[in-house]
């Protein structure tokens, strides 16, 4: 019986983990992603080395199904978050807006980018 | 060319963003690696098509539209590098950018450049301009400017770098030092396509520029000699040379084109037999052509937009030994998971992974949790307009949009409340500031004086040997 209950405490805490990762993720990218003094950085630009971390917020967040409707799978967006956590090797396509861009990227070098970004604000991140 | 030779397929350059009107194609070439075709056109993008089929592989933004037209494209094993009116750019093969965008306020109107004797790790770059650049490809900088008084409009690079000036000569630059150490003057006005293979430049060009009327090509095609340095007979084309390549293993061997699409395979040691063929491009004109390094096919762009691979249809292929091309990879199937308000997020593995998770935060971040919210002052609220939603207006504080604000120091100036003192404390405070801090200071550094340094060693971090 005492084991049992420390099976579920583990369980429960291993919940848990998943989700502070999870969140401490999300915060990097969302800190990251969109910001106005982006705005005029040419790394962010279209032809700049920041700007498939934007496809890669539509690709995870903004899918839509044959029709152009919104689809929301939970499975879909961890899937892809969890392999960009673990910076895997597996390769995806991003696609523009327009589907004038098309970039055949691995979750490693997404991993890099957002690192990069990160460690660019951090910078700038100055405390009294 | 084989007799089996034929048109294998045909391909629209996509339009650029939204437009329906396709555009052309202003940069053709074979890759020298991958079973890879590349274009570029004129408002930046360079797209790239696999195989003779020629199925849209990637496609990405080199140049802002700002910066014209993609120029020229060259390939080594890292990856593609666009060069544009105002800037250069390299990206990998699958569209991602090597090194950020090099632009410069001298980079006016780039036209051309060329691998230099440092192999694929350096390029030059020219243009109609009076500076040349020497960048280096791995670092993905300017090294060097070199100042010129020629602008040329084309280069090709075999034992020397060759560059045709925009008045129809070709200059022979030395690869090490760029230095002119030829002038050849290949047509009298302009020269329209050059290419070198080995010890052979040919060029088709015009001879006379008539401002009224078009120019007017010459009715063949120009032949000089790198290894004696001299210029050799003309191969004559009566369709009027447009387009020249020379065939990569075949070293005696033209391709040469007209505008129409007559194409004739010539050797140029022999140049009366020549076999003949006719592209369909019809009510359009050809406005380049690229053969492949396996010389196994040849590229055609026309103002329809189009692109032409033509090649035997049993034995086509663009390299001699292709490396695979990287897809992207099938996704696998996912275990299908009922998601409900309980499902744990962990239903979903993280894959197998060896360096440092991506969610790891610096532990140098410090946040101050529990902070009171910022206020919002009467005053902000007057001038807002009220609506079912809330308040609107424009933001007339002295702050930034979303600027964090020191709440709690802000709390306590205002209600400047200390909790009473007893005499006692009243006491030992003033005490202590008539003792002057600087004794106490001195005491505690007499302190960690007699402490000595052999028990500081000790709070050292324990290092081997």
């Amino acid at each position: 019986k005492n084991l049992q209950y420390t099976d579920t405490l583990m369980s429960e805490l291993f919940r848990e983990l998943e989700n502070g990762r999870l969140v401490r993720l999300l915060m990097k990218l969302g800190t990251i992603n969109e910001r106005q003094d982006h705005d005029n950085d040419p790394s962010w630009s279209e032809n700049g080395e920041r700007y498939t971390l934007k496809l890669f917020r539509d690709y995870v967040f903004h899918r839509v199904d044959e029709h152009g409707r919104p689809t929301f799978d939970v499975g879909h967006m961890l899937t892809c978050l969890n392999k960009l956590d673990a910076g895997s090797a597996e390769r995806i396509r991003l696609t523009s807006r327009n589907n004038d861009t098309d970039f055949i990227i691995t979750y490693a070098e997404l991993k890099k980018q957002v690192n990069g970004a990160f460690a660019e604000l951090m910078k700038h991140n100055r405390r009294p | 060319m084989d007799a089996d030779w034929d048109e294998l397929s045909r391909q629209l350059l996509p339009p650029p963003g939204g437009q329906s009107v396709p555009s052309v194609v202003t940069a053709l070439a074979f890759d020298t690696t991958q079973e890879l075709l590349w274009a570029g056109n004129g408002y930046g993008r360079v797209t790239s098509f696999y195989g003779n089929n020629l199925q849209k592989y990637t496609s990405f933004r080199a140049h802002p539209p700002s910066e014209g037209a993609v120029q020229q494209l060259l390939f080594n094993d890292k990856g593609v590098i666009a060069l544009g009116g105002r800037g250069v750019h390299m990206a990998i093969r699958r569209g991602l950018p090597v090194w950020p965008h090099i632009t410069a306020d001298d980079m006016r109107d780039l036209r051309c450049m060329s691998f230099t004797s440092k192999a694929t790790s350096e390029i030059l770059v020219a243009g109609v301009q009076d500076t040349m650049f020497v960048i280096d490809t791995i670092k993905g900088e300017i090294v060097k400017r070199i100042p010129t008084t020629d602008h040329y409009i084309k280069m090709k690079k075999s034992r020397y770098i060759c560059a045709a000036t925009s008045d129809g000569r070709v200059h022979i630059l030395d690869p090490v030092k760029f230095t002119v150490i030829h002038k050849w003057r290949a047509h009298s006005a302009f020269i329209n396509d050059m290419d070198v293979q080995q010890d052979f430049v040919v060029t088709c060009g015009t001879s006379l520029k008539q401002p009224s009327s078009n120019y007017m090509l010459d009715p063949f095609v120009m032949v000089f000699d790198l290894k004696n340095m001299s210029t050799m007979p003309p191969i004559p084309f009566p369709p009027l040379a447009a387009y020249v390549r020379m065939h990569p293993r075949m070293l005696t061997t033209g391709i040469v084109a007209s505008q129409g699409g007559q194409i004739h395979v010539v050797d140029l040691l022999n140049p009366n037999t020549s076999n003949v063929r006719q592209a369909n491009v019809v009510g359009s004109i050809i406005t380049g052509i690229e053969i492949a390094p396996s010389g196994e096919a040849i590229a055609l762009a026309d103002t329809d937009c189009n692109m032409h691979i033509w090649a035997s249809p049993s034995k086509c292929h663009f390299v001699e030994v292709a490396q695979p091309t990287e897809w992207p990879d099938e996704e696998a199937p996912r275990p299908h998971v009922e998601w409900d308000d309980n499902t744990p997020l962990n239903s979903v593995g993280v894959p197998y992974y060896r360096e440092t998770l991506m969610s790891a935060l610096p532990n140098m971040l410090i946040s101050d949790v529990g902070a009171p919210p910022p206020k919002i002052s009467q005053n902000d609220l007057a001038h807002m307009t009220k609506a079912s939603f809330g308040f609107y207006g424009p933001n007339h504080r002295q702050q930034r949009r979303n600027q964090a604000e020191d709440t709690r120091s802000v709390d306590k100036t205002s209600s400047a409340q200390r909790a009473p003192k007893f005499l006692s404390e009243k006491a030992r405070d003033s005490a202590k500031s008539s003792l002057t801090e600087a004794v106490i200071e001195a005491q505690v550094d007499k302190a960690a004086h007699a402490l000595g340094t052999v028990e500081l060693e000790s709070l050292k971090t324990d290092l081997p040997g």
